[in-house]
């Protein structure tokens, strides 16, 4: 009896905890078709009693749009490919029992994330030393080995029995060789997983470009949604000119209509994200 | 380059036994760099993989360190780094002379603490119901609907944060207006902040941590819990007496990765969803948007820097005293 109404309970909590989960989506999507008068007279709603594409078709009438979705693919296909062929390799050497420095080398990868060098040196590094200051490389080269991440792979490259490698050996295959030819694909499910962690770390990612771009031409879309929100001249900055229309901008319309596309990727990727992330963290659980 | 390495080497064991004579200190510094010779060289192969992860290492983790010097330097952009002049411990004084340095270290302490205490607490609790559930589906669905505000980036929950607390349009006012109640500008309201930012904070990483837990539950060996059932225990003490006794360690370990990180705010969170919007700065500035702004806006090289080393030494200090701790209490969860 008394577990009837506990359970009655569990299914109540974790239903109004994942609503609130999930309505700022809901909203946010409906809110985007919204006219900018209905919006500005009923507040933002969750109920759609209106349809306009007035917010998309101003959107993309302009360039700025095309211009941050082309960055923030460049920055996170690039981006994700390097940072699995930096990471992936390092992560082996660390995880290699024929290595006699894997230690000190895990050391050295470990103790920066105990003590970083702080936000005044790394900009120095990028802006004044590389020269990286509005380049793409400035949002593509900082990401490229996470800490967390080489470990996630070293764990995993450890289980995997060291009879192949001595097989491989013995077949006359070099340990690079070996490496790609036969450790990557049985690692392909951890590398699936971390693959997606940098993904979304570069795709979410708007510090760098906070830091490194101040041109528009570079900005992604996260850095777009920001300027739609601050930026007082919202008309020249989506068109990419000054070019001055007569009718009004429906700015907020505009701001949630970038968010969406923005997480559309994610929510169309969703399935797949849940699963590998998922996979990925509990690896990372079991393993401590 | 294997060449190379092989020659060196050679050349090093002939010149070997002269020098054992001289001095034996070099001898064994001589014999450890043969060695360590010895080993790149049968090894090279490997050593080359790792050599883009350690000049990654080198180049974005190391030698910014040297960016601490400009904490005790006048640094003009001019003469560089190395060029400007020594100013001694001035960046510090004008740091710690003014009151910000206070608020700041108190916010990000305190609304780590909150971030933890509910960030970790509605976690548990969550985990623990959603493995009550005996509809697959139905948890399935839920665990969905959780996890997803984990995915997006804090631009656009700041944008869904403006939505919700806008003063005119904001759902939350339409909605107490709705019930006659008055509006709030929340905006400019910093008393609200801790507990805002703590269920905006909430609501982003529950689902994540919720699956560690998940996972840890899922661990415990299901006799547990048929015995108890045969002894008629109910769901409730088999919570108290099972569930959470056994994933205590797991709860540890995320607490202490987390307290061992107080001193870092999170940067992308505060400064996306607050800005630049200096009512809230009371409750909300930390040590990170505090050193940000003193960099990027009023290009205040020297003391962004002191912050920064002010900060990652109590980092660095927090963990080696919890590390300490931890090592007293229980060896085999110290991290180092």
């Amino acid at each position: 009896m008394r577990d009837k109404w506990f359970i009655g309970f569990v299914y109540v909590f974790v239903t109004v905890f994942a609503v609130f989960c999930f309505l700022p989506f809901w909203m946010v999507f409906v809110d985007s078709f919204a006219t900018e008068s209905g919006l500005r007279e009923k507040g933002f709603h969750l109920f759609p009693t209106e349809f306009s594409l007035d917010a998309y078709t101003f959107l993309f009438s302009g360039g700025q749009v095309y211009s941050s979705y082309a960055v923030s693919v460049t920055v996170t296909a690039i981006g994700t490919i390097g940072a699995m062929i930096v990471s992936s390799s390092y992560a082996y050497v660390l995880a290699h029992r024929k290595v006699k420095y894997r230690n000190i080398l895990s050391f050295l990868t470990y103790f920066t994330m105990l003590f970083g060098a702080g936000l005044v040196g790394f900009y120095m590094l990028i802006a004044n030393w590389l020269g990286l200051k509005d380049t793409i490389w400035a949002l593509i080269l900082p990401y490229l080995l996470n800490p967390f991440y080489v470990f996630i792979m070293v764990s995993y490259f450890r289980d995997i029995p060291y009879e192949l490698n001595e097989a491989a050996l013995i077949d006359g295959c070099g340990e690079i060789r070996t490496f790609v030819r036969i450790i990557l694909p049985i690692a392909k499910p951890v590398l699936a997983t971390v693959g997606l962690f940098y993904a979304l770390q570069y795709w979410n990612d708007w510090w760098l470009a906070l830091l490194f771009v101040d041109d528009y031409r570079l900005h992604p879309l996260q850095i777009m949604i920001r300027q739609l929100v601050s930026n007082l001249n919202v008309q020249s900055y989506i068109a990419g000119s000054s070019t001055s229309y007569t009718v009004t901008i429906p700015s907020t319309g505009i701001q949630l209509a970038t968010v969406c596309i923005t997480i559309g990727p994610i929510i169309a990727l969703y399935p797949i994200l849940q699963r590998y992330y998922t996979k990925g963290l509990t690896i990372g659980a079991v393993k401590g | 380059m294997s060449e190379a390495n092989v020659e060196m080497e050679d050349g090093q064991e002939e010149g070997e036994p002269v020098v054992r004579q001289s001095n034996c200190e070099t001898i064994e510094r001589k014999g450890e760099i043969t060695e360590m010779v010895n080993e790149l060289a049968k090894n090279r192969q490997l050593y080359l993989l790792a050599v883009p992860g350690l000049l990654f290492l080198l180049i974005f983790a190391y030698v910014p360190m040297f960016g601490h010097v400009i904490a005790f330097k006048k640094f003009n952009s001019l003469k560089g780094l190395w060029g400007s002049e020594w100013v001694g411990l001035d960046n510090f004084k004008f740091f710690f002379m003014g009151k910000d340095w206070i608020t700041v270290t108190f916010n990000t302490i305190f609304l780590n603490s909150l971030f933890i205490v509910f960030g970790i607490g509605l976690a548990v609790v969550l985990a623990i119901f959603l493995n009550e559930m005996r509809s697959v589906l139905y948890k399935r669905l839920m665990q969905s609907a959780i996890f997803m505000p984990y995915f997006i980036s804090w631009v656009v929950v700041s944008m869904m944060a403006l939505a919700v607390l806008g003063t005119t349009e904001g759902l939350l006012n339409r909605t107490l207006e709705a019930l006659g109640f008055e509006r709030v500008a929340w905006y400019s309201t910093p008393e609200a902040w801790p507990a805002i930012l703590t269920a905006i904070y909430v609501w982003k990483t529950s689902g994540y941590y919720s699956i560690i837990f998940l996972a840890a539950i899922a661990a415990i060996p299901p006799d547990y819990y048929e015995s108890a059932l045969i002894d008629g225990a109910s769901r409730l003490r088999m919570i108290f007496h099972i569930t959470l006794p056994l994933i205590r360690k797991t709860m540890m370990v995320l607490v202490l990765l987390a307290v061992g990180r107080i001193f870092y705010g999170d940067f992308g969170m505060v400064y996306g969803i607050v800005g630049d919007n200096g009512m809230l700065f009371s409750t909300t500035d930390i040590i990170d948007t505090y050193s940000y702004r003193a960099l990027r806006q009023l290009g205040n090289f020297g003391m962004a820097s002191a912050i920064v080393l002010y900060q990652s030494f109590m980092g660095l200090m927090t963990i080696v005293m919890f590390n300490w701790i931890v090592r007293r209490i229980d060896r085999d969860s110290a991290i180092f």
